[in-house]
């Protein structure tokens, strides 16, 4: 078996930085209490006080205050809480309407669903070839009775990134409230709370080399939400439990750790992937749009192959991607991601997600280039599906 | 040592594959892995995958329109 797995799947979890591990390390072993008010003992203040200073600093990377950012388990957590939380606190007051894009990450679209079965309704509103919410069809869909628009920054499989800036505006001038999930954007695409008119933004530290089981809710004061989790009263009395402060000391390490240059190196690795592919095999299908995407995320279709025997002879020659092809995912149906953008099960199946992260390096790009090349045409000349059996351009 | 067999007579792909993997994850060093199949494109899939692990050698047979691949591991 191959030693060294070249990971590329690093929109689904991404390998921790030692250090955050480090960062984290005393909160475990030295300031391990629950944090306390000042009228507790000293060491559950200064976890309190080493709470509030993550908080802050990573609000900050959002223009926001420390106060309008609360902590949860993760990205399904946050979403979870903007959309059945805004329900709550405004479902019976103000409407019971909610409108979404068709290409949302479970943690919304199936939020959506379940405020559906409780009587709310539900636009789920469609995309373009490209997944690009049309602006015009948001302001149409808008009614007196919406009170929630959730509409992510950037996909999670196409890394298409919306135009949140005008979105939000809609939703403003409409007196909506607007909640995006920028689990897939948070530090590698700008986003500020100052500049655009977003209520709630879901982030998390597991895409950026933090730890897992931490994320985050950026809520705008004065936005009305209720807590839907019954417990004590943490987190500004809106997410109940013991806070997880050695996961928030990481997460809070994590962002700081990102940097511009860093980005961009990832991003060539992207394009450098992008038009070795486009070039060299033939028959492939670039999906997402080709500018307005994540720095990170690569998604190609390879027509005529499946996508999970796609994966599995990478794995078995140590790369680690992700498809959106039916038994690779749990839910066991193809992408809706790729069939909200037009496209039919065939592209779906055949469809591989690279994302790329700090660890990787050009020659694993150019490795997993070679690999896939050899794959897709080994695969082509056995496979049914496959009518053209010349595969290099 | 032992001999691991897996029967996915009238699966398709990628099962049979993937149950390969599942097994060649499990074995040690000595062990014989015997797969079962009937999808013919799989036939032709294992061994390539087989080889760009390193293991040369399988053994492939075809009775009727069943198939059998011996891996030494």
């Amino acid at each position: 078996m191959i030693e060294k797995t070249v990971y590329l799947d690093n929109a689904a979890a991404t390998r921790m930085d030692e250090k955050v591990l480090e960062a984290m390390k005393p909160y475990f072993f030295e300031t391990y209490p629950v944090a306390t008010s000042e009228f507790g003992y000293s060491l559950g203040i200064e976890a309190r006080e080493a709470l509030e200073k993550a908080r802050k600093e990573i609000a900050s990377h959002i223009g926001a205050d420390g106060e309008e950012f609360i902590f949860t388990s993760g990205s399904t957590e946050s979403s979870n809480l903007a959309l059945k939380g805004v329900a709550l606190a405004l479902g019976e007051k103000k409407g019971r309407h909610i409108i979404v894009s068709s290409i949302e990450d479970f943690p919304v679209l199936h939020s959506a669903k379940t405020l559906e079965k409780q009587g709310f309704s539900v636009t789920y509103l469609d995309v373009d070839n490209e997944g690009l919410v049309d602006p015009d069809r948001l302001r149409d869909a808008v009614t007196d009775e919406t009170i929630l628009v959730s509409i992510q920054h950037a996909n999670q499989e196409i890394g298409t990134v919306q135009d949140i800036e005008t979105i939000g505006s809609i939703c403003h001038d409409k007196g909506v409230l607007f909640h995006t999930d920028a689990t897939h954007t948070f530090t590698r695409v700008p986003l500020d709370s100052q500049k655009v008119e977003v209520d709630l933004i879901t982030v998390s530290p597991h895409t950026i080399h933090g730890p897992k089981g931490i994320g985050g809710l950026y809520i705008r004061k004065g936005t009305p939400i209720s807590k839907w989790m019954d417990g004590g009263f943490q987190e500004f009395n809106l997410r109940a439990g013991l806070e997880n402060i050695p996961g928030a000391i990481g997460f809070a390490r994590a962002v700081e750790l990102i940097t511009l240059e860093e980005t961009e190196r990832i991003k060539k690795m992207r394009d450098h992937l992008i038009g070795r592919v486009s070039a060299e095999v033939s028959e492939t299908t670039l999906n997402g749009h080709r500018s307005k995407r994540v720095p990170q995320n690569a998604n190609i279709t390879f027509h005529s192959v499946e996508g999970e025997s796609v994966t599995l002879h990478l794995d078995m020659r140590g790369f680690a991607v992700s498809t959106g092809s039916a038994c690779f995912s749990r839910s066991l149906e193809a992408s809706h991601v790729i069939r909200g953008i037009g496209g039919d099960h065939e592209r779906a199946h055949g469809s591989i997600r690279f994302t790329f992260s700090r660890y990787n390096t050009m020659e694993e790009v150019d490795a997993v280039i070679d690999a896939i090349t050899e794959v897709v045409n080994q695969l082509r000349i056995i496979s049914p599906l496959s009518k053209n059996k010349e595969v290099g351009k | 040592m032992a001999d691991i067999k897996i029967d996915v007579r009238g699966e398709t792909c990628p099962v049979p594959l993937v149950e390969t993997r599942k097994a060649l994850r499990k074995a040690s060093p000595g062990d014989i892995v015997e797969i079962i199949g009937t999808h013919t494109a799989s036939k032709k899939e294992i061994p390539m995958a087989l080889k760009a692990m390193g293991i040369e050698g399988a053994d492939i047979q075809q009775e009727g329109d069943v198939w059998k691949i011996r891996i030494g591991v």
